[in-house]
């Protein structure tokens, strides 16, 4: 009877081990897969920088923070990039606008394109924020920890760029 | 891994999850039908999948029933959802033939439809989280049983600020906050200007489950004696579903003959009411999240008073686009309609501001924003699928 109920416990709490397990895989998936995604709309902005750069007549200052920060955005370096994002989204603010205002003439189709990749951005690193917070609070559960059920599986990382944009 | 860089373009094959009974109105409803008939006219593929009370009436061609609704007192109203093996069995159906790109699951955290569908499915799931209210706490103090099951949602969508909070304290996560739409040009089209309906007599509407306190038409009617008498051909108009004749009854019959129960309103009825009132109460006294019957009162042009609950203040933008009054208080309530009907420049600034203001809320602005939504949700995975929670190891990639 007791080796019954044993066994029994045992094969519930392998259960729930690899219950837990899933679950925190299934959230280092959505990790990865929202970090490609904010990851492909920052390379459309980068180029999308470069072409404004390329068509538009900007002031020296502008048309260099824009094309420097665009170049190192495509970079693979991911300590500079959070940077270069950074100043990117700086001088995309600032030219959408003086575009607004007048100041600066932006062919229409290229600021839509700017405006909507804008909130798209915003609404991607709200959703992979969304995720890696969700994998800190699990990971950091004592049962996560003590049967190391996130494997080899490195922390997810937060870049100062993402949290400018929320703000 | 397929990325795409067309975005807009792509026409998707959409699933929807609507938890609420279809036939009953209510907001999440009107937002699922509306949110659909937009996709499909856009182009896309939508199906939405709802709990039917009445499964012989025609329902819309994109519509699929989930079976009868049960009724549960849930927010301080009733609301009509559906769970149990047969839902959870047509659910999975309706997924299996569905081939979605995406599914939008709505209130998916309430024991409903919506939950069912997010146990069952694998892939992309977006929800919408409307409600908020911390009597959601009572339902979901289950929140910790609740949150590993729609964790697999890929992104989640709050309607409001207070929605977000609501959300946050019970599972801990954060949203996007996308605000509910509403059809700006059916109730905008053909309105006259607020001039022009200022000549006629003073109407005050209201509009919805009058029979429920919490929308708060008894304390409109508490405070109508002093509107009657700054006001004294005042008409108030009350439409919405439900039995008039014992609120009727009640009334003292010298402010029963400034009272028209109206019933309840079709699509085109509705516009044509609001676009004839001066002033549109929303006395609602809690339990609100959004307010969408506010933002199409708006885009009809009427000038609108409500409760300063905070889902209305974020609304009407602390007071900017529509007064507000001291929640539950009648004189309050009083002081602000009275106030405007004697002041038509205050009044008209109102109907103006509201009208500016309900435009953000249309539509195309809304749907196009959830698009975008999807897309995060869609990127890196297939399409939808059935999954089994119970065989995780099956679960493809």
């Amino acid at each position: 009877m007791y080796i019954l109920l044993t066994v029994l416990i045992v094969v519930l709490f392998a259960w729930y081990l690899s219950f837990s397990a899933s679950r925190l895989d299934r959230l280092h998936h959505r990790v990865e897969t929202s970090w490609e995604h904010l990851d492909a709309l920052l390379q459309r902005r980068a180029a999308l920088a470069l072409e404004i750069s390329h068509l538009c007549e900007l002031d020296p200052a502008t048309e260099f923070l824009l094309t420097e920060s665009a170049y190192v955005s495509r970079e693979d370096s991911i300590s500079e990039r959070s940077d270069a994002e950074r100043s990117l989204s700086e001088s995309m603010n600032f030219l959408k606008s003086a575009a607004t205002n007048g100041e600066i003439n932006v062919p229409l189709p290229l600021l839509e394109e700017l405006t909507s990749l804008t909130e798209k951005i915003t609404f991607a690193i709200l959703i992979h924020l969304e995720a890696v917070t969700s994998v800190e609070k699990m990971r950091a559960r004592f049962i996560y920890k003590f049967f190391r059920l996130a494997g080899r599986a490195k922390l997810p990382i937060r870049y100062s760029f993402e949290e400018d944009v929320i703000k | 891994m397929v990325i795409s860089l067309s975005g807009d373009a792509r026409q998707l094959k959409i699933g929807i999850v609507c938890p609420y009974g279809w036939d009953v109105p209510g907001g999440v409803q009107v937002h699922v039908k509306e949110l659909a008939e937009h996709f499909i006219a856009a182009g896309h593929q939508v199906s939405v999948i709802a709990p039917v009370s009445d499964e012989s009436a025609a329902l819309e061609p994109w519509l699929v029933s989930a079976g009868r609704p049960v009724s549960i007192p849930f927010n301080g109203s009733v609301a009509r959802v559906l769970f149990g093996p047969i839902a959870a069995s047509r659910v999975r159906q309706w997924i299996a033939a569905g081939d979605f790109d995406v599914l939008h699951l709505h209130e998916p955290g309430i024991p409903s439809l919506s939950l069912l569908a997010c146990w069952s499915a694998e892939g992309p799931m977006v929800g919408t989280f409307h409600a908020s209210t911390p009597r959601m706490r009572a339902i979901a103090a289950a929140g910790g049983l609740i949150e590993p099951m729609i964790e697999k949602l890929g992104a989640r969508i709050a309607v409001s600020e207070m929605a977000h909070e609501t959300m946050t304290s019970l599972y801990g996560t954060s949203a996007v906050i996308i605000p509910n739409g509403i059809d700006y040009a059916h109730y905008a089209s053909g309105r006259a200007d607020i001039e022009q309906r200022l000549s006629s007599t003073l109407k005050i509407g209201f509009l919805g489950r009058f029979e429920e306190e919490r929308k708060g038409l008894p304390l409109l009617l508490k405070s109508l004696p002093a509107i009657i008498k700054r006001n004294p051909s005042v008409e108030l108009l009350v439409a919405g579903p439900g039995d008039s004749s014992k609120i009727s009854a009640a009334l003292d019959p010298l402010i029963r003959k400034h009272v028209k129960f109206l019933g309840r309103l079709s699509h085109q009825g509705k516009a044509e009411f609001l676009q004839s009132l001066h002033l549109y109460v929303a006395p609602n006294t809690g339990g609100e999240s959004f307010g969408i019957i506010i933002a199409e009162a708006m885009a009809a042009g009427a000038a609108v008073v409500a409760s300063d609950i905070p889902a209305f203040r974020a609304l009407l933008a602390d007071g900017a686009n529509g007064s507000l009054f001291a929640n539950e208080d009648p004189i309050s309530l009083a002081d602000a309609i009275n106030f405007l009907s004697s002041n038509h420049d205050a009044l008209a600034r109102l109907s103006r501001a509201g009208i500016e203001a309900a435009l953000q809320y249309d539509w195309s602005a809304v749907a196009s924003r959830i698009l975008s939504v999807y897309e995060s949700a869609m990127a890196g995975h297939g399409k939808v699928g059935i999954g089994s929670e119970s065989a995780s190891w099956k679960r493809g990639r």
